[in-house]
This record gives structure tokens, C-alpha cells and sequence, in this order.
């Protein structure tokens, strides 16, 4: 299969961090433009804002989908669901370190998250490969990449639901009403979905990474219903670009599949037949 | 400044690594079949090993936070009790349920595939092993195990909770539970999936050859990693003073 055109690992980390990273401090930014510019537009900046940490989510979610692509390929034995519950597990533990520890200097909030979480990835990935002795040659790298895109991913849609990324906002907005719940095991699910569904003898990454872009689009609708609760407007335009999104990236993945797929006839029922 | 003393400082990153190794123990102790004993084709509960560590393991959260909740003096043994029962009642009802099914829907004997002969009731296992399989149901050693591993479970579960309501309760007396129940789950699936690639997938209990060969190193694992949780988690602290 190596005629097929892949996106490199590289490739993908940069986009998933570059692109999380920017979707999340656009959330703290965007108001403070908007301050600036004043009048009409701004409300509608100060409004779009939050929606977009949860594009920034989606980023991250595609990288850490292709990561767990590549080292769920080696077989875990445990099945492809622990590993994104790993990387929620760690993801929210280096988040709430990275926010809660920056205290004033909130802008350095995400990235301390994003280097504590690649620092557990990698001790993790180093205890798999040589104290366990899983033998994955991927291991190390694959175990740094889940955890650094599972902390964007919290950072990401809790931004969303909070409004920014600020600890005690997201503490009132987030923890304290339970919605962090949801924003681990949905983010979980975009994270461990795409290769559960599609692994086997054919996959393809090219239809991976939509099915990821439709799991993280499918997240981003329901933190937008949650963030309905916490910011009201800003929710809903969270909620309908997730619909808008779910739909275009399922669509893909649909024709991804019809491409790949030798022919796709209709059976109908089982006929009756008597014995 | 410091948000708490040296001393218990220390104290709190041994117990929350401490809680590590027995959730890790706890994973081993579980009759854990994966997909196969879904098919009523190898013994144990038929799913995985994270799914019934942290099934039993968050049940024993939310007893310990409740009887945290109720009984705000309540002692670390207390707390941790009430994790260890909720625990077992949660694995004793899943593995009761799965037992019925199994016995009257999919109509097995139970089996063992790893002992001749069950360690605690004496009854021969290997006759009533149909051909091809790995054992089937969950026999009576599997049970006790289970249950054990679940007790241990939610043991962890509860130190975690009650170790970190120590530390944030001072600093954000609000919002103090959730932060520490949902920092638990994080450290709980971590501790859940490490040993679950220990054992490869699949585990039948404390009889297995299996357990004895890795629950050394996983534990030891479990507990390097947890006791970096436990340093985070006093930071944590840190940045939440004012």
C-alpha cells in the first residue's frame, strides 16, 4: 500500500498543535481585539470567540487520532479504546496542571499543558516500552503525541464551554457543573473512534482523518450544547459550525468509503425460504 | 509560598503513588476476558480490562466522595472503606449478572483453562472445558478474585479522592471536589490501561501463571507514574494560591 499518499506524522503534529494552539488563544484574544475595535463587529468577534477552541479541538483531535492509528496498528492486546482513554488521562491531568499552575501569566496556560503533557506521554511511553516491554517501536513517540493532543483537546473544548482558557473560569464553567465529563469522554471517543471503526487489511489514512475531523466536528456540537448553558449565544454558534462541520467531514468519509469500497450494491432483507 | 507543609507534602505524593499501585493491583485480580468471553469463549467477564477497572474503580469514587460528602471529618479509612465496598458491590453485581447469562442464556459450565482444579473449591476444571475454548463463565476462584481486585479498586480510587480533598479543600473550598474527582479519573485510566498492557489484554485472576510473571513490574510502573501524578497534583496547589 505504500503507493498511497500520506500525510507524514510531522505533517500532522504540526498541524494538530499549530492549529490547536492557535484556535485556543484565538479564544482569549478575539475579545480583547474586539475591546479594541469597539461598535457592532465586536460583539459579533467577542461572540464567535469560544467556537474557536473547539476548532482548534478538532485539529488536535486529528492528530491524535493518526497517532493512535499508528500505534494501534502494532496491536495492544487491550483494544484500541484504552488507548484514547490513556490519552484523556493524561491529557487532563497536564491540563489542569498547565492552567491552574501559571496562575497571572495566563497566556502561558496551553503550552505548559502541552509540555507537561508530552513529558507524562514520554515517561509513560518509556515505562510501555522498556518496563512492560510491549516492544512497539513507535511506542515512546506515539504515547508523547496522544497525550500532547489529548491535553489540547481538553484545553480546546473547555475553552469552548468557558469562554477562555482561564483556570478559575474554567473551574466555575467546567468542573464545577460536570460538564468536564462530557469533554473527556466525548474527546475520548473522537480520539479512539476513528481507527476502532476503520482498522483492518484496507484502512487508509486519507478516510481516517475524516472520520476524526466528523467524531471531533460531532464533539464540538455537544460542547456547544453545553456551552449553550454557560454562555448562551456563543453556544450556539458552537453548536451549529460542529452540525455544519459533522456534516461536511461525514460526507467525506462517506465518499471515502464508496471510493474504496469494490461496489456497494443493496441486498435487501433475507429472503424467506422454507427448509 | 508554599500551599502546604513540606512535610504532608511528601505525604500526599506517597499516598496518591500508593493509590496507583493498588488500582494497578487491582487490574490483575480482575477475571477480565476481553472479547473472546464475550463469545463465552475464554473464562471471565466479557470485556476489557480498563472498562472493568474503571467501571468498578469510579463507583467507589462516588461512594468515597459520599461518604467525603456526608461526613466531612470522616477518617482516611472510613473514606477509603466506602470506596472498597462501592467497589464490590458494583464488580459483585456485574460478574452476578454476567454469571446468570452465561449459565442460563448461553448455557456454559464454568471453567477454568489455567488451573486444573479450582483453588478454593477443589472442583475439576479441565472436563468441562469445551474444545477450542480458553474456559469459559466465571467460576468460583474468578469470583473471589474478582471481587478482591475490586475492593483494592476502589481502595485506590477513594486514597486518590480523599488525598487531593486534603490538599484543594483549603485553597478552593467550592470547587474542590469536582477539581479532585475529575484529577481521580485522570490518574485512575492511567493506572488502568498501564497494567491492562502488562497483562496483554486478558487475565483470569490471582490462580493465573499470568499474574505472578507481571504484576511486579506493572505495579512497580504504576507507581514511578503515579508518584509524577502525585508531584502534579501538589503543584496543582501551588498555582491555586491567590
Amino acid at each position: 500500500m505504500s503507493d498511497i499518499k500520506e500525510r507524514s506524522p510531522n505533517q500532522l503534529m504540526a498541524f494538530g498543535i499549530f492549529g490547536g494552539l492557535i484556535g485556543i488563544y484565538l479564544t482569549l484574544l478575539l475579545p480583547l481585539i474586539g475591546d479594541i475595535i469597539g461598535g457592532p463587529i465586536a460583539d459579533i468577534i467577542i461572540t464567535i470567540a469560544p467556537a474557536f477552541g473547539a476548532l482548534g479541538g478538532i485539529c488536535a483531535v486529528m492528530w491524535g487520532a493518526d497517532a493512535v492509528r499508528r500505534v494501534a496498528k502494532y496491536g495492544l492486546g487491550t483494544g484500541v479504546p484504552s488507548i484514547g482513554q490513556i490519552a484523556m488521562g493524561m491529557g487532563i491531568i497536564a491540563a489542569t496542571f498547565g492552567l491552574a499552575i501559571v496562575k497571572t501569566y495566563i497566556i502561558a496556560g496551553p503550552i505548559v499543558a502541552l509540555v507537561t503533557a508530552s513529558v507524562i506521554g514520554f515517561i509513560i511511553g518509556w515505562f510501555a516500552q522498556n518496563v512492560i516491554k510491549m516492544k512497539i517501536p513507535v511506542m515512546i513517540r506515539c504515547m508523547t503525541e496522544i497525550a500532547a493532543a489529548g491535553a489540547i483537546v481538553i484545553i480546546g473544548f473547555s475553552s469552548a464551554v468557558a469562554g477562555n482558557f482561564e483556570f478559575n473560569n474554567i473551574m466555575l464553567h467546567v468542573y464545577d457543573n460536570g460538564v468536564m465529563l462530557a469533554v473527556f469522554w466525548v474527546g475520548a471517543m473522537a480520539i479512539l473512534h476513528p481507527f476502532n471503526a476503520c482498522l483492518g487489511p484496507d484502512e487508509k489514512q486519507k478516510r481516517l482523518l475524516y472520520l476524526a475531523g466528523s467524531t471531533g466536528a460531532i464533539t464540538m456540537a455537544v460542547i456547544g450544547i453545553a456551552a449553550i448553558m454557560t454562555l448562551g449565544t456563543s453556544g450556539i454558534i458552537t453548536f451549529l459550525i460542529g452540525v455544519v462541520l459533522w456534516f461536511i467531514f461525514y460526507k467525506k468519509f462517506w465518499d471515502e468509503v464508496y471510493l474504496d469500497a469494490s461496489s456497494v450494491v443493496g441486498t435487501g432483507l433475507i429472503p424467506k425460504t422454507e427448509a | 509560598m508554599l500551599a502546604i507543609e513540606p512535610s504532608l507534602l511528601i505525604e500526599y505524593v506517597l499516598l496518591i503513588a500508593i493509590s496507583g499501585a493498588f488500582i494497578c493491583a487491582a487490574v490483575h485480580f480482575m477475571p477480565v476476558g476481553g472479547a473472546p468471553a464475550a463469545m463465552a469463549q475464554a473464562t471471565g467477564i466479557g470485556t476489557g480490562t480498563v472498562e472493568l477497572a474503571a467501571g468498578s474503580g469510579l463507583v467507589g469514587l462516588i461512594t468515597a466522595s459520599y461518604m467525603y460528602a456526608n461526613e466531612p471529618e470522616a477518617s482516611m479509612v472510613l473514606v477509603v472503606a466506602a470506596g472498597a465496598m462501592g467497589s464490590m458491590i458494583m464488580l459483585a453485581s456485574a460478574m452476578f449478572s454476567g454469571s446468570l447469562i452465561y449459565a442460563f442464556g448461553v448455557g456454559v459450565p464454568f471453567a477454568s483453562a489455567q488451573v486444573k482444579k479450582d483453588p478454593i473449591t477443589g472442583d475439576r476444571q479441565d472436563l468441562y472445558m469445551s474444545k477450542g475454548t480458553q474456559g469459559h463463565g466465571i467460576p468460583t476462584i474468578c469470583f473471589v478474585s474478582g471481587i478482591i481486585g475490586a475492593a483494592l479498586g476502589g481502595a485506590g480510587g477513594g486514597l486518590i479522592y480523599f488525598t487531593l480533598m486534603q490538599i484543594y479543600t483549603p485553597l478552593i473550598a467550592a470547587s474542590a471536589a469536582a477539581v479532585a474527582g475529575v484529577f481521580t479519573m485522570g490518574v485512575f485510566y492511567v493506572n488502568a490501561v498501564i497494567p491492562s498492557y502488562g497483562v496483554g489484554g486478558t487475565i483470569e485472576g490471582i490462580h493465573d501463571p499470568k499474574f505472578k510473571r507481571v504484576i511486579g513490574k506493572d505495579i512497580f510502573t504504576s507507581f514511578a507514574i503515579s508518584l509524577i501524578c502525585g508531584i502534579v497534583a501538589v503543584l496543582i496547589a501551588q498555582g491555586m494560591v491567590a
